[in-house]
């Protein structure tokens, strides 16, 4: 009984699949394959799923990014607490492999909304928020050890890039120093089976990223990337894993360095983290994501009195923001830096924080004729 | 249906829907001669002159004399006091003093009175040897008057004794001696009679026959307040004789009375000011407890609107006749001690002391004496009262052996179940006897019977019931009509049905449209009040229900001082443990103590309270075994339907991704989840054989009863009716 051979689904899929999606399609069917062997053996049918706990996350010294540990939680279908959610997990799956053999994408909204339906003969939803589906995402994410975009599931576009180089989309050929004023918005998916670069018509010799979509236009405005021979982005605060990624393509297909232009704050110091690091939530994609190598440009905490800068540009820590910055100092990967615990104890003892915007007090582009160019030429930025 | 009228002055209406029950008499009655009733009605209204109306008419009597005081110029001489100071008779303070007694408030008038009559016929009975039946019957007056009849089929009472027990406060045969008995002070039944005369005016009436080949007789007596003597009224002072059979029948019509015909047995009429209630502290109440805690009786029940409910008997057995036993040493106060050295005439102390305690052998009472340093030989009269101090105190300070406990009856498990079960729904029982033990020298017993998870009252209530009881209240509220109307019922409940009939909470239980009392009829079927509902409990002493003073009772202080989450129960710290429990707590003892004169709560002896607590556990573990069992199942069961919920959307999802069937995968699952689950399979099949093995696996010990609630007949009807059908 047991040994009971699974008849593949006789469906013939519409699309031709690609190998990446062949692997990712198998391993989601590896997972019903279980739970009829479960069956078979009047057992119990559980899944093993890797924990997102900060418990359960390592920085490597020697990588220098964040790395996920082995413990995982068992969910498991007859278990009161973890029925519902092992339920969902098995809509998510299946919901997926629809996508793969379609040949379709979709956001996550688009999932949830898949998936959501009432429960047979009670008045229950499988799903009621789309929170509820985003963990289960994430959990067969780690499950499968298979990315969101292998999924074929895709987050809201967010942040842009203009600069020296060319690249195909989706087989289109984007000029990303010819966009314009909006920039070319950097897609949630940026895989290479979806973005190719033109390594021969990259001019580019480096990559500045910028926090905020209005800072981005302010270099944007003062072709900052043209006289400066770069690739500029921003990422609208935290950046989203299409940036990331993006991000992490450029440092390592085209070898450019990346320096960040992030407010001087302990939320500006978290964006610098994720970048290089990786973050706790997504510590599984860390290889795919973190570049160790990127620089902090700015701002600093000093740079109150180094740009003499007046008193009202100054905003007050709140007690989060002082709890937060102990905390990021605390951080392994700051932990050792003497800079950065200077950076940071200056940050505390000022009692205020400073936004990138702060410079424009001394003058409109004092940023990007001044502020960052100098930095650059002084190679003054912390690691 | 609300606009019935409320009086209602014959048990025999001609739209009877309930079963209703002539008693043989009263059809008569109607026809009797109208000179005869005018004439005791002249009689009647003389009383009240001498008597007075209120007690405060004696008063005014008794001011009477010494009207010459005030000639002085002081207020008052030593003289003119001396004048007013006189001996009070007993039945003057109680006149006075009547909610010492229980006749506080017109309802509890009633209930006092028939309790007394009921006590007596029951003890009456007992005693003789004679498996009692008892007719109770109350009809209203008018607006404001009852009159009340219990006989009984007991020994009857000797023609020359009945004025004195009827007439005389103070006067029975249970004082004087140790025994477990109902009454107790013998004060009960002529105070009722007393109270009875104040209020109305009409004379107690008792008919009393000892033997078929004797007549009946025939008293209408009135009780004197202020020499505490009988007043005989007709008859010329010496009642009359009723003959058996036919010529009686004509002659207890003609004097507009009932009775049931019976070789022997006992009939006290009484009429009284009085109100009519349902619900707590009722009649009602009353009678429905006393036939719980005495299986052996056969109660046939009138109210005033005339429907007859019968109690049959559940046990065909006496209950074993009670010894006397003689007060042990340990239990007597220095006063009684005094009197009773002061009543032993020509008797040395050695002897007094071994001949009217129990345990005291003469070596037992040298020692006494030598402690008291008092001679043994000293005669009982000789001593003063310094004397009776030491030996009173010398008693405490020897040691005694325990007083001999097989003086006690107590009801028994078996037929505590018994009783219980039939007129109490639930779906599990269980009893438990305590050996007895001792207080003060004085023995008594425990027992504690149990019953869980009945359906609520709320539930065995029918449209015209529902309009009947919304018609008595007194509550003012809807609210409070639910909380005082029925038992057990908790605020909690009671909000959530009022929510569930869309009734505001301020609306007057009298003024309820037809519409809306529907509402709260469907309401009160449909919302499940076992949550939030409180233990109900029904205390006795001497299977005499108490009805009252529950708070101050040493029975509820240890229920609520018992930790009952122990046992599977909610209960906040302090408090009445809640959930479907009833539980009845049974004192049996020569000598119960109660707090006051009135007989509604028990004295808090650490003895008893001990006793009672461990008469508590004894049931409330077995309550605890059932109710985790009852919990595990139900939580297995409810395991299993949120399993059974998610296993069609896996078997979907799965079928979908691999292309498996469906409902193959789906019956697999089904068959693990059965498994795992397989606690709630006891449940479901626990109409048929799978009980058996259930209770072999949890041992619950002797005298339980596991019922299915949906087939207890209990369950279904609450109370009377209940029995009935029990007993088809
Ligand atoms: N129905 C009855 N049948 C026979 N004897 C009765 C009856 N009612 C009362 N008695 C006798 O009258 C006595 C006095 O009754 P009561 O005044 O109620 O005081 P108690 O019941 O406390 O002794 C009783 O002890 C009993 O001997
Ligand atoms: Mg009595």
């Amino acid at each position: 009984m047991a040994k009971k051979k699974l008849t593949p689904v006789a469906k013939a899929p519409k699309v031709k699949l690609s190998p990446r999606d062949e692997k990712t399609a198998e391993r989601l069917t590896g997972l019903a394959d279980r739970v009829v062997t479960a069956a078979n053996n009047r057992k119990d049918p559980f899944v093993d799923i890797p924990s997102r706990t900060l418990a359960n996350v390592k920085y490597s010294p020697k990588k220098k990014i964040l790395e996920m540990g082995n413990a995982t939680n068992r969910r498991q279908l007859f278990d009161l607490s973890q029925a519902k959610a092992y339920m969902r997990t098995m809509l998510v799956t299946s919901g997926c492999k629809k996508l793969i053999d379609q040949g379709k994408s979709t956001s996550l909204r688009g999932l949830f909304y898949m998936l959501k339906h009432t429960i047979e003969g009670v008045k229950e939803n499988t799903f009621d928020e789309q929170g509820e589906c985003d963990t289960i995402i994430e959990d067969v994410e780690v499950l499968l050890s298979s990315i969101r975009e292998e999924l074929h599931l895709y987050a809201e576009n967010r942040g842009a890039m203009v600069g020296g180089i060319v690249l195909t989309d989706k087989g289109d050929e984007i000029n990303c120093a010819r966009m314009g004023s909006g920039g070319y918005a950097i897609p949630s998916i940026v895989e290479p089976d979806v973005i190719i670069f033109d390594k021969k018509r990259c001019t580019a010799k480096f990559i500045l990223h910028v926090e905020k979509g209005t800072v981005w236009q302010r270099f944007n405005e003062d072709r900052f990337w043209e006289k400066h021979n770069c690739i500029l982005t921003h990422g609208a605060g935290q950046p989203p894993r299409g940036v990331r990624r993006m991000l992490h393509r450029l440092h390592n297909e085209l070898e450019l360095p990346l320096y960040c232009v992030l407010d001087n704050d302990p939320w500006g110091y978290y964006i610098y983290s994720v970048i290089k690091q990786g973050s706790i939530n997504l510590a599984f994609e860390s290889q795919r994501m973190a570049i160790p190598e990127a620089k902090y440009l700015g701002l600093r905490s000093i740079d109150f009195e180094r740009c003499q800068l007046s008193d009202s540009v100054k905003i007050s820590l709140n007690d989060t923001d002082r709890k937060r910055a102990k905390q990021v100092a605390q951080y392994p990967w700051f932990e050792k830096k003497p800079k950065w615990q200077t950076e940071i104890r200056k940050m505390l003892s000022n009692d205020f924080k400073l936004e990138v915007e702060s410079l424009i007090s001394k003058d409109i582009s004092y940023v990007t004729e001044e502020y960052v160019p100098a930095r650059l030429r002084d190679q003054d930025w912390l690691d | 249906m609300a606009t019935r009228k409320p009086i209602k002055k014959r048990s025999v209406p001609a739209t009877a829907t309930k079963k209703k029950a002539a008693p043989p008499a009263v059809a008569k009655r109607q026809a009797a001669g109208k000179k005869l009733a005018k004439s005791a009605e002249a009689e009647a209204d003389e009383v009240l002159d001498v008597t007075g109306d209120e007690a405060a008419e004696v008063d005014d009597a008794a001011d009477e004399a010494p009207a010459g005081g005030k000639s002085s110029g002081r207020r008052a001489t030593a003289q003119s006091m001396a004048s007013k100071q006189r001996d009070i008779s007993v039945s003057e303070f109680f006149a006075k003093n009547r909610h010492l007694l229980g006749f506080d408030n017109p309802r509890k008038a009633l209930l006092t009175t028939i309790k007394e009559a009921v006590d007596n016929s029951l003890d009456a009975c007992e005693e003789a040897g004679i498996l009692p039946e008892i007719w109770v019957h109350i009809e209203q007056t008018s607006t404001d008057r009852y009159k009340i009849g219990v006989q009984d089929n007991g020994p009857g009472i000797v023609k020359k004794q009945i004025p004195l027990i009827f007439g005389k406060l103070l006067y029975g045969s249970k004082f004087h001696r140790l025994r477990q008995s109902r009454g107790q002070q013998g004060i009960g039944i002529s105070a009722a009679g007393m109270y009875g005369v104040q209020t109305t005016g009409k004379p107690v009436k008792i008919i009393s026959r000892i033997s078929p080949k004797k007549p009946a007789h025939y008293y209408e007596i009135q009780i004197d307040t202020k020499r505490n003597e009988p007043k005989i009224l007709n008859g010329g002072g010496e009642g009359v004789d009723i003959a058996y059979g036919e010529k009686g029948a004509k002659d207890i019509e003609k004097h507009g009375i009932e009775w049931v015909d019976q070789p022997h047995g006992t009939r006290v009429t009484i009429e009284l000011e009085a109100k009519y209630n349902r619900g707590r502290g009722s009649v009602d109440e009353y009678l429905h407890q006393t036939a719980i805690a005495n299986p052996h009786i056969t109660l046939h029940y009138t109210d005033p609107e005339g429907s007859t409910r019968e109690y049959q008997r559940a046990a065909d057995k006496l209950p074993p006749e009670p010894k006397e036993i003689l007060p042990h040493p340990y239990g007597i106060e220095l006063g009684r001690l005094a009197a009773m050295l002061a009543e032993a005439e020509g008797m040395s102390i050695t002897q007094f002391l071994s001949t009217k305690f129990s345990r005291v052998s003469p070596a037992v009472a040298k020692k006494i004496c030598t402690t008291a340093k008092v001679s043994p030989r000293a005669m009982t009269r000789k001593l003063g009262r310094p004397e009776a101090e030491a030996l009173y105190h010398a008693i405490q300070a020897t040691k005694i052996a325990p007083p001999a406990t097989d003086c006690i009856c107590p009801i028994g498990e078996e037929l505590l179940l018994k009783g219980l079960y039939q007129v109490v729904p639930g779906e599990f029982y269980c009893a438990a006897t305590r050996p007895p033990s001792v207080y003060r020298g004085n023995p008594f017993q425990i027992e504690v019977a149990l019953a869980f998870g009945g359906a609520a009252a709320t539930q065995n209530v029918d449209k015209e019931l529902l309009s009947d009881l919304l018609e008595e209240t007194d509550a003012r509220t809807i609210r409070q009509f639910l909380i005082s109307t029925f038992n057990g019922l908790g605020s909690d409940a009671a909000d959530r049905i009022m929510k569930a009939a869309a009734l505001g909470t301020r609306q007057t239980a009298k003024q309820l449209k037809p519409k809306e009392q529907e509402r709260l009829l469907q309401a009160m079927q449909n919302v499940n009040v076992a949550e939030g509902q409180t233990m109900e409990v029904m205390r006795y002493a001497n299977r005499v229900p108490l009805q009252f003073q529950q708070a101050a009772c040493a029975i509820t202080q240890t229920i609520t001082s018992t930790n009952w989450r122990s046992y599977g129960l909610s209960q906040s710290r302090g408090g009445m443990p809640k959930g479907p429990v009833y539980i009845m707590v049974h004192i049996a003892s020569v000598w119960v103590p109660f707090t006051s004169e009135s007989k509604e709560a028990i004295a808090s002896y650490p003895e008893i309270q001990k006793e009672i607590r461990l008469g508590l556990q004894a049931v409330g573990r077995k309550l605890g075994m059932y109710v985790r069992k009852r919990q595990r199942v139900k939580q297995q069961g409810d395991r299993r339907d949120i399993f059974m919920r998610y296993l069609k959307e896996v078997a979907t999802a799965v079928h979908e991704l691999n292309g498996v069937d469906r409902d193959n995968l789906y019956g697999q699952l089904v068959t693990v989840a059965k498994r795992v689950t397989a606690d709630a399979d006891m449940k479901l099949d626990d109409r048929g054989r799978k009980i058996k093995e259930e209770a072999a696996e949890t041992d619950y010990g002797d005298n339980v009863i596991i019922v299915d609630p949906m087939t207890h007949a209990a369950a279904i009807k609450r109370g009377p009716a209940a029995v009935a059908v029990a007993d088809e």
